[in-house]
């Protein structure tokens, strides 16, 4: 008997008795009573469940949301008037949590990067989209300055780092351990080089590899700040 | 417990008849309370067996400092050997299925860099998957076959005989690869890698400092991805090689110290180096295989290795 036969046999005849043929090939195979022993705690465990279980709120709350939805049940709702919150504060508060801060300069680097290739692929940008861009974006007086070297497709990602630069650097800045001493001597590293390219595109924007460089340098910029806030985190 | 047995023995009035014998005494006293104190903070080793069958997984986090070396040996078995300077570390080890987890955590905050070094030695079937984590250890992995994954923030990574999909990622680790086959990943910001007398047939090494070296054959319809932000990307081939090749810079040299064997593309599309950075494009005999190297600002050398 084969492997393929025990469940040929399991299915149809049932986990008790097995033939002898079968007992046979579970002495000598291990896989198979590996699988013997899984259907059988399954079968103990079905047994143990209760008759009746009482569904979940969930079950009900979304049954109900069904019900509402195609108009069978109407529930008449309260209207509580909202206290509008200004736009910036709500920007203010998603930032306030580190964790979606640093989720936020991944997807900031991305965005970006994807930006820049789209930018790549295309015709030149007309000068009606980048006003309109520059029309979106956010007040002057809340927003900080990218560096004045900073090309313009990876100003968004580069203001997002440089905001989350001085908390990153300050949750690990008492520490002297080998791992943050390499976070940041690696961080000054990057910085440099971002510089670096950031001037280079200056003076030459079209410089395809020089992108792509600083793209990275960007990526591993928001990957070591990122492994600072954890450090720091759990450090605190 | 120790004062107090030096306190009696002070108050014994044989002493005060033999004064010499009172600091010879009082010194043994003193090392024999001394030796279980030291016994407690001194080192500890752990050993574990672990039974597997099929595909093994082990995962290790290392968070202590310390080295974590993994061989191979005929055995379906993992077995982990853990040795920790300081009982400031814990090891935490387990078995689910043919997965076996691994890691060291620090258990006082408060410990000096010295009492947080754990090194572990695993010996592991060939064929097992490896995803391993470290901070600042040396990664050391011999004769193993199964992908693997391995991080590190300051520690190198040193690789001998392995195959599979390898990953590397570090901070400033840098990666020596000793006769690797397979697939190799490597990225890093100040970390350099070495690619020695390798049987891979995709390769894509990136860092942003570091240097980059690539010593052996490029094997056919191999492909081949090595930039270096600001160091120098150095390939190595020999003569049999058939490879097509683009190399790149935007402010570096390009230093081809092989013209001889270098010859112009004669299949596929006409390359030319863009008016904002160095080029440089051609074939070494068939062009089978494709080799892109590129840096920002360093060097990029090519040379035949015999």
């Amino acid at each position: 008997m084969q492997c393929k036969d025990i469940e040929l046999v399991l299915e149809q005849e049932g986990l008790e008795p097995l033939p002898e043929e079968a007992r046979v090939h579970l002495a000598e195979c291990g896989d198979c009573r590996n699988y013997v022993a899984d259907l059988t705690s399954l079968v103990d465990a079905a047994k143990k469940l209760p008759s009746e279980i009482a569904p979940p709120d969930r079950v009900w709350l979304s049954l109900r949301a069904q019900l509402e939805e195609e108009g069978i049940i109407r529930t008449p709702v309260d209207v509580v008037p909202v206290e509008r919150v200004p736009f910036w504060q709500s920007i203010g508060d998603f930032f306030r949590s580190r964790a979606l801060a640093t989720a936020m300069v991944g997807i900031l680097i991305v965005a970006a990067t994807v930006f820049q290739v789209r930018r790549d692929r295309t015709a030149p940008v007309a000068p009606t989209f980048l006003a309109a861009k520059a029309a979106l974006a956010p007040a002057p007086a809340v927003q900080k300055t990218p560096a004045p070297d900073t090309p313009p497709f990876f100003a968004s990602a580069a203001r997002a780092l440089d905001d989350q630069e001085p908390v990153a650097t300050g949750m690990i800045l008492a520490s002297t351990s080998p791992v943050d001493v390499s976070l940041r001597d690696n961080l000054k590293e990057v910085n440099g080089f971002i510089a670096d390219c950031e001037r280079h595109l200056k003076e030459q924007p079209q410089d395809e590899l020089t992108r792509e460089y600083l793209s990275v340098a960007y990526e591993q910029k928001a990957e070591l700040l990122s492994a600072m806030i954890e450090r720091g985190r759990s450090i605190n | 417990m120790c004062l107090r047995i030096m306190g009696m023995a002070a108050a014994q009035p044989r002493f005060r008849e033999k004064p010499i014998l009172f600091p010879l005494l009082g010194a043994g006293l003193l090392l024999w309370c001394a030796a279980p104190v030291r016994a407690a903070g001194a080192g500890q080793h752990i050993e574990k067996l672990f039974n597997v069958t099929g595909h093994p997984v082990v995962v290790i986090h290392n968070v202590a400092n310390g080295r974590i070396e993994v061989k191979s040996w005929k055995n379906a078995q993992v077995d982990v050997v853990g040795n920790q300077s300081s009982n400031k570390i814990g090891f935490e080890i387990e078995q689910v299925g043919d997965r076996v987890d691994v890691s060291a955590n620090v258990l006082d905050a408060a410990a000096q860099p010295l009492e947080l070094e754990a090194d572990l030695q695993l010996t592991v079937p060939e064929d097992t998957e490896l995803q391993l984590k470290t901070e600042t250890g040396l990664i050391y992995v011999e004769q193993v076959t199964g992908d693997m994954k391995l991080e590190s923030f300051g520690g190198d990574v040193h690789l001998k005989e392995v195959s599979g999909y390898i990953i590397v990622k570090t901070t400033g680790g840098s990666l020596v690869c000793t006769q690797c086959a397979g697939k190799l990943d490597f990225s890093s910001i100040g970390g350099s890698a070495q690619i020695l007398q390798p049987q891979l047939n995709n390769v894509n090494l990136m860092t942003t400092t570091g240097n980059i070296l690539f010593d052996g054959d490029f094997i056919r319809t191999g492909l081949y991805s090595m930039k270096s932000g600001k160091g120098l990307v150095e390939v190595r081939f020999s003569s049999t090689d058939s490879f097509d090749l683009k190399a790149q810079t935007s402010t570096g040299v390009v230093d081809n110290q092989a013209s001889a064997f270098l010859k112009p593309d004669s299949h596929g599309v006409k390359h030319l180096p863009s008016k904002f950075m160095h080029g440089l494009f051609g074939t070494v005999g068939m062009g089978l295989a494709k080799v892109e190297l590129s840096s920002y600002s360093g060097t990029i050398r090519i040379m035949k290795r015999d």
